[in-house]
């Protein structure tokens, strides 16, 4: 079975089904779909991290780059006065920013740790310089993205993208997606060779695996799917800017994900709600509301040592 | 004499000012169990950390069925079928006992890019693993996490790790290390069974065992080769009593 865990397994009856609902509970409105649909996807880019960080023990701090890159290659390859196909650059998209992902894994992997953690910094902090200090890509303030693409697919036209709440089934559709796509690799052959490298990377040489090529394929994967994240982010407000891929971007998520219970790929869907719960909840309780949310955030990290997925298991199995 | 597996020439290895090895030049054969004995700071472990790959000789070559190989990556050793065991345990704590083991057959086997089949629906790998971990007698504790299962039987997977690599060169470093009479009396049968299919470079303290098992002895001492012969040469050579067994009555 693919879902082993029984907390896994009532995460997705309940979380995905609720999901599907929600619109309908929200009756058009369209400010909160939006939100929604924006958490949505930051948890998909949560969860590329987490299967960097948890599953394969590479801890980086510079994962927004291809957040933002997904952004900008969109607006660098897209033709300005058309509206392009959204599988055709989905696919272009991804494939683009895993060619980035294999040479600057090429480089960053050679390191592990803080070293790691450092040089993925400074990678990141160079890319976003770059597009905060350049004219054609509209510097601090970023560009705009006047056309969405249109979805048709064998010409049937699927989903409008400037309805929200197309634009939000398909968030719905891409996390889950990712999910179960995280989920099978991790339970495959190849998946038990990254979970060996985590585990004991000296090991895993002895026995005659070259882990550098396991670390480089997983890092690859997991950049791509962070980057199509920022491409669908850049295409919900219809404007990418160099924020994206700022430092504390990558910093967000990595407090989601271990708020969320790093390793278990669906702690980060928990980890960005629970994230952006207690975010939305301080902002209109005071002006200072990062004081409140630092607070609570270091108070849940102490209290849940393996965040909330960890909690959700222990709960669970004291009850069975 | 059968056929040589492993030969080295005139190896060193310098940690800057020390010679933690120098001018080593041994050859170890097929199906022969060769043991490396010496007080601590001998270099035995320097040895075998040299004959896995996990060091890079400072010079002197390393040679597997007569082809140079103290260039290559170090994982590049393992894929030649020269398997070792750690002497600090060295497993997947958090993995079932078969786990381990399916991982270590799992190289040879192939398939590890294969992104969408599901590791335990392979028979024939999971079979492999599981006969690995019947060999040093831990057919019961297959499923156990590996974390669980007593220090001894972590060592007795260790060495089910390395024989479900399929290797032809087993490097064992201290397998009886911290055992307790039966367990160590369980591995002194297991290896002399698997001294009938493999060479085997022991590096061991437990004397009694080491005699009882081996087919040639080396002796070094602070990195150099001492002695190599036969269990009742190297008993009675004077040179080898006085480096080693005869400064007191303590046994290493």
């Amino acid at each position: 079975m693919l879902f082993q865990k029984r907390s896994e397994r009532l995460f997705i009856w309940i979380f995905f089904p609720l999901m599907l609902m929600m619109p309908l509970f929200l009756d058009g409105n369209i400010f909160y779909i939006n939100k929604l649909s924006s958490i949505l996807i930051f948890a998909l880019f949560v969860m590329s991290l987490d299967y960097l960080v948890g599953r394969c023990g590479l801890i980086t701090l510079g994962h927004a780059m291809f957040y933002g890159l997904g952004g900008y290659i969109f607006y660098i390859i897209a033709p300005q006065n058309e509206a392009v196909n959204f599988w055709v650059y989905t696919f272009y998209i991804c494939v683009i920013s895993a060619a980035i992902a294999l040479i600057v894994g090429f480089l960053v992997l050679r390191t592990s740790g803080i070293y790691m953690i450092m040089i993925t910094l400074a990678i990141a902090q160079m890319f976003f310089y770059y597009f905060s200090d350049s004219m054609e890509f509209g510097g601090i303030d970023g560009v705009f993205l006047y056309l969405k693409p249109e979805t048709s697919f064998l010409g049937i036209k699927m989903f409008d993208l400037d309805n929200p709440t197309h634009f939000y089934y398909l968030c719905l559709f891409s996390l889950f997606n990712t999910l179960v796509f995280f989920k099978v690799i991790m339970a495959s052959k190849f998946g038990r060779v990254v979970d060996a490298t985590r585990e004991n990377p000296e090991r895993t040489t002895a026995l005659g695996y070259n882990v550098f090529v396991f670390r480089l394929a997983s890092y690859v994967i997991a950049s791509a799917l962070g980057a199509y994240a920022g491409y669908l982010f850049s295409m919900q407000y219809g404007f990418v800017n160099p924020s994206m891929l700022s430092w504390q971007t990558s910093g967000t998520a990595l407090v989601m994900l271990i708020l969320g219970g790093m390793g278990s790929i669906y702690g980060a869907i928990l980890g960005t709600f629970a994230y952006e719960g207690l975010h939305y909840f301080f902002e209109h309780l005071t002006e200072h509301w990062m004081l409140f949310m630092g607070s609570a955030i270091i108070l849940m990290v102490i209290l849940l040592k393996k965040g909330i997925a960890g909690y959700i298991e222990k709960l669970l199995e004291k009850r069975s | 004499m059968s056929q040589v597996m492993i030969e080295t020439e005139g190896l060193c290895k310098h940690w800057g000012g020390l010679k933690a090895l120098d001018d080593i030049s041994l050859t170890f054969a097929d199906k022969e169990l060769h043991s490396i004995v010496g007080p601590n700071g001998a270099g035995k472990s320097t040895l075998l950390n040299l004959l896995c790959g996990t060091y890079k000789p400072t010079s002197g070559r390393i040679l597997h069925k007569n082809e140079p190989i103290d260039s290559i990556k170090p994982y590049a050793f393992a894929r030649r079928g020269i398997g070792r065991s750690f002497q600090k345990t060295n497993i997947y704590p958090s993995a079932t006992c078969l786990e381990n083991c399916a991982i270590a057959a799992q190289r040879y086997m192939g398939g590890s890019f294969n992104f969408l089949k599901p590791r335990n629906k392979e028979p024939v790998l999971l079979h492999i693993a599981e006969e690995a971990l019947h060999k040093v007698g831990l057919g019961h504790r297959k499923d156990t996490v590996a974390a669980a299962v007593s220090y001894g039987e972590q060592r007795q997977l260790e060495i089910a790790m390395v024989l479900a690599t399929s290797p032809c060169v087993l490097l064992l470093d201290e397998p009886m290390a911290g055992m307790g009479h039966e367990e160590s009396a369980l591995i002194i049968e297991l290896l002399k069974q698997l001294k009938k299919e493999y060479c085997i470079v022991l590096v061991e303290h437990d004397m009694d065992a080491v005699f009882e098992l081996s087919d040639l002895i080396t002796v070094m001492v602070n990195g150099q080769h001492l002695v190599t012969g036969t269990v009742d040469a190297v008993r009675e050579d004077p040179r080898v009593k006085e480096a080693y067994l005869g400064q007191g009555d303590e046994v290493y």
